[in-house]
């Protein structure tokens, strides 16, 4: 069945976001997955963090939760356990991922819980007027750094492929296409899929504007015999972020089995935990 | 009532944990009523710990500091605790003739000193320097005239895990023990009620009624006095179906059950004050979001890293006015083993109704202490209350609806995914349905809304309760978790005595229910203070609210319970 996705995911309110913002590309391409992959906004939960990516939770329509700084893989953790038939997408920004919670995100990797994660990495605080974070790179001039940043900034996917992740992949938020396309493969994924997506801030990221990728992006795709399951390829190929930055699946592991499923006295449970809540007799632990 | 107390001493890791759990246990089967708790250091080998346990021919509920029985592992911890025991009261040792400088002095204070040489014993009766806990165990057994079947029973079904050869030498060094000593009598003069009671300390009796009243995950970081939820809820998960994960921290444990409680199932944390000082901003998440969440913090002394292993009721204010902004909560103190079984489903069905955060305070020695209860007790089915709209019979809901203004303040909460509706639950401020508002007049109504849930939960929460006479007292108390304990003791023994003492104990402690506080002090002239902790966080917010003063306040911060000793002391000074 073909999804309306302005029906079903609908644009709810006047968008808040600069105009040229990656946001806007981000959110399309996330209702043209979803709508394509089969799920509608009763079977879709989003979580999202707070900024500017946490702005787009009242532009669309879904379950949806609006949680704190850092926090939202941990709250989208305890939505996936308790309620397994939906389909999860937690977002963040590089602030919030690397250095507000990235200990939610280490430990996502290693729980496998089952959920989309988009890192919407647009180097830098947007919401708190540009501010660096540890994705900003080295000699940016930032709001708060005005001699420039002189920290080495954090590589997100190599930190990622060095957890033994399940689903590791990369996008650019000025592709829909391959967005889509991305999303669709992380949707389908049952495991904790990290989506980075390198997105254009046009107020505040004036060392890696747009223009700046679309010279240095490549896709994966092209490169002839790549395996995304080699995960030495895949660090290898994200060491560059200053020449060729790569886009596509970088890494993928079917094998891992997602968290529940991992669970020894939930193996052959059938329900999920919200079918469970009832009085229990407890007289066989006295 | 006559109560016989035990102290069993020894160096943390010497087995004198299971000398202390086995003879309960066993004093458990032959009918008397106990109450044990533990001291011990923060450390895993070394230190001094104390097993006490109380016995009593009738219910009862707290301890004595001192002891009529002495059990000694080791020299250091026999000195260490002999000015606990009464004059002319026992010894009981495997020191052999080593202790003779610290028996020779007891014996001046009319002392009977029972000593075997238990390690030589153990290993004579092929243990280990370890089994002549063993050892001791038996010899207490003989001391107190118990047969011996009760006791090589008791310990057969503990160590029922072990190899034979290794169960056959740790009967063997009981016995040897039982054998090389005599009975002694007129100390155990309680007679057996032949009580069909059930042992179980407050983190079994919470996480039991946790299972009880449907909570489905428990998400925690390990920190004591709280741990043991964790441990048990693990050890019966496989039974249970419950999920139980142990997160990378107390923001992600906290998160994720108000992520799993968004979705409609019921989870559940415990921590301790530090645990939960990084749950804080969660607990406001769920007050803006109006998002059910239970949080148990088990309290030990703070600052800082504190006194890990010792009691404290420090962080009351701490659970009323921690988190940023302005919410409707619920705080619940817990007394004891009952309490925490039946509190637990009582915070569920009121944190669901009133879609808010329930925070419940527990104590170590609430934790920890084993209490008699009344295996009748746990024959009770929990009402599980969820106050969700679902069902043919309710209305529809609305996704407009999900915070819409209502005179309770309670809006239609429905459980995400199952109607035709969805809903944005959101952190941010918003109006009726959900969208992020920052109109001046849609903030005021909508926070009016959350506000009003406070008038709401008040009329519905039950009264505090009085023991004792109901007025005309000629002391009484007003306090809040387990100084609840030792004041039923003292209300016991003061009526013996032809003293009226009564007791006004809150177990919703917040919001504070000031009416009875105002009858209770125009009914009593001598009405006290009895807190936990050194600023009488209750006691000030009772004052604050109600306008009341306390005659005096008796205030403990020292990491101990209230000893049934320093309410009699109190009442001395103060009631007569």
């Amino acid at each position: 069945m073909v999804y309306n996705f302005a029906k079903n995911f609908g644009i709810k309110n006047a968008p808040t976001w600069c105009p040229g913002c990656g946001n806007f590309a981000i959110q399309a391409a996330t209702k043209n997955a979803l709508v394509s992959e089969g799920f509608n906004p009763h079977n879709t939960v989003f979580v999202f963090d707070v900024g500017c990516s946490g702005n787009g939770a009242d532009k669309i329509e879904a379950n949806t939760v609006h949680g704190l700084h850092g926090r939202a893989i941990s709250l989208a953790a305890g939505v996936a356990i308790a309620n397994p038939k939906m389909k999860i997408i937690a977002s963040s920004g590089d602030g919030a991922t690397f250095s507000e919670g990235p200990g939610h995100l280490i430990h996502a990797i290693r729980n496998n819980y089952p959920m989309v994660f988009m890192l919407h990495n647009n180097e830098n605080y947007g919401l708190t007027t540009g501010q660096a974070s540890a994705l900003t790179p080295k000699g940016a001039k930032m709001n708060a750094s005005p001699d420039g940043v002189y920290l080495e900034p954090i590589n997100a996917l190599q930190f990622v492929l060095s957890l033994n992740p399940s689903f590791v992949a990369r996008t650019f938020s000025s592709d829909i296409p391959h967005m889509t396309v991305i999303f669709k493969e992380a949707i389908k994924h049952d495991g904790f899929a990290f989506v980075e997506i390198l997105q254009t801030c046009p107020t505040y990221n004036k060392a890696t504007p747009d223009a700046w990728y679309k010279e240095r992006v490549k896709k994966i795709e092209d490169l002839k015999d790549y395996d995304p399951s080699d995960i030495w390829a895949a660090r290898k190929l994200a060491e560059d972020m200053e020449k060729d930055v790569y886009l596509g699946i970088f890494y993928k592991d079917t094998s891992r089995e997602s968290f529940l499923k991992m669970i020894p006295n939930r193996k052959n449970t059938t329900t999920s935990l919200i079918e469970e809540v009832k009085n229990y007799d407890v007289k066989q632990f006295l | 009532m006559n109560r016989v107390r035990i102290k069993i001493v020894g160096q943390s890791g010497s087995g004198l944990l299971s000398v202390g759990e086995i003879f309960s246990s066993a004093i458990n089967g032959l009918g008397y009523h106990i109450v044990a708790d533990r001291e011990y250091p923060s450390l895993i080998k070394g230190g001094h710990s104390c097993f006490t346990i109380n016995v009593s021919d009738k219910p009862f509920s707290s301890l004595s500091d001192s002891a009529d029985v002495l059990v000694a592992i080791d020299k250091i911890s026999m000195q260490e605790y002999l000015g606990t025991l009464s004059n002319g009261g026992i010894l009981i040792h495997g020191q052999g003739t080593a202790a003779t400088s610290i028996t020779e002095k007891a014996k001046e204070n009319g002392v009977k000193i029972f000593e075997l040489d238990s390690k030589e014993i153990a290993l004579a009766s092929g243990g280990s320097a370890i089994t002549q806990n063993m050892v001791l165990a038996g010899m207490i057994w003989k001391v107190l005239g118990f047969e011996f079947d009760k006791i090589e029973k008791e310990v057969e079904t503990r160590f029922k895990h072990l190899k034979k050869e290794i169960l056959e030498a740790n009967i063997k060094c009981v016995k040897s023990g039982y054998e090389g000593v005599e009975t002694v009598q007129g100390i155990w003069n309680i007679n057996t009620e032949n009580a069909d009671n059930i042992l179980i300390d407050g983190s079994r009796a919470v996480a039991l009624g946790a299972v009880a009243c449907g909570v489905r995950a428990y998400y925690a970081y390990p920190m004591s006095p709280s741990s043991g939820i964790l441990a048990y809820l693990a050890e019966i998960a496989a039974k249970t179906d419950m999920i139980v994960k142990q997160a990378e921290d107390e923001i992600t444990a906290s998160q994720m059950a108000l992520g799993s409680m968004h979705m409609g199932t019921r989870a559940f944390v415990a921590t301790s004050g530090g645990g939960y000082d990084l749950m804080t901003e969660t607990v406001s998440l769920a007050g803006i979001m109006e998002n059910p969440l239970v949080i148990l913090i088990g309290q030990r002394p703070g600052p800082g890293t504190g006194l890990p292993t010792w009691t404290s009721q420090g962080d009351l204010d701490l659970a009323i006015y921690s988190a940023h902004g302005e919410f409707p909560r619920i705080v619940i103190g817990l007394s004891d083993s009952e309490d925490s079984f039946r509190l637990i489903g009582e915070a569920f069905n009121f944190s669901e109704k009133f879609q808010t955060p329930v925070i419940l305070l527990s104590e170590k020695t609430i934790l920890e202490s084993k209490m008699s209860v009344d295996k009748k007790f746990f024959d009770r089915e929990v009402e599980v209350e969820r106050g969700l709209i679902e069902g043919p019979n309710n209305e529809e809901p609305k996704r407009g609806d999900r915070y819409k203004i209502t005179d309770s303040g309670v809006s239609p909460k429905w459980i995400p995914g199952s109607g035709n509706e969805y809903y944005f639950a959101n952190g941010d401020e918003h109006f009726e349905n959900g969208d992020d508002t920052e109109k001046a007049d849609e903030v005021k109504l909508m926070y009016e809304k959350r506000m009003k849930k406070m008038t709401a939960i008040k009329a519905e929460l039950p009264a505090p309760e009085i023991f004792g006479v109901k007025e005309n007292a000629d002391i009484s108390f007003i306090g809040w978790g387990s100084s609840k304990n030792a004041m039923r003791d003292a209300i016991k023994i003061y009526e013996e005595k032809g003293v009226k003492v009564n007791y006004l104990h809150y177990s919703f402690v917040w919001p504070l229910e000031e009416n009875s506080i105002k009858d209770f002090f125009a009914r009593n002239k001598n009405v006290n203070l009895i807190e936990g902790n050194y600023l009488g966080q209750f006691g000030n917010i009772v004052e604050s609210k109600t306008g009341v003063k306390f005659k005096n306040r008796l205030l403990k911060f020292d990491g101990r319970a209230f000893f049934i000793e320093d309410i009699i002391k109190f009442i001395d000074k103060n009631g007569l």
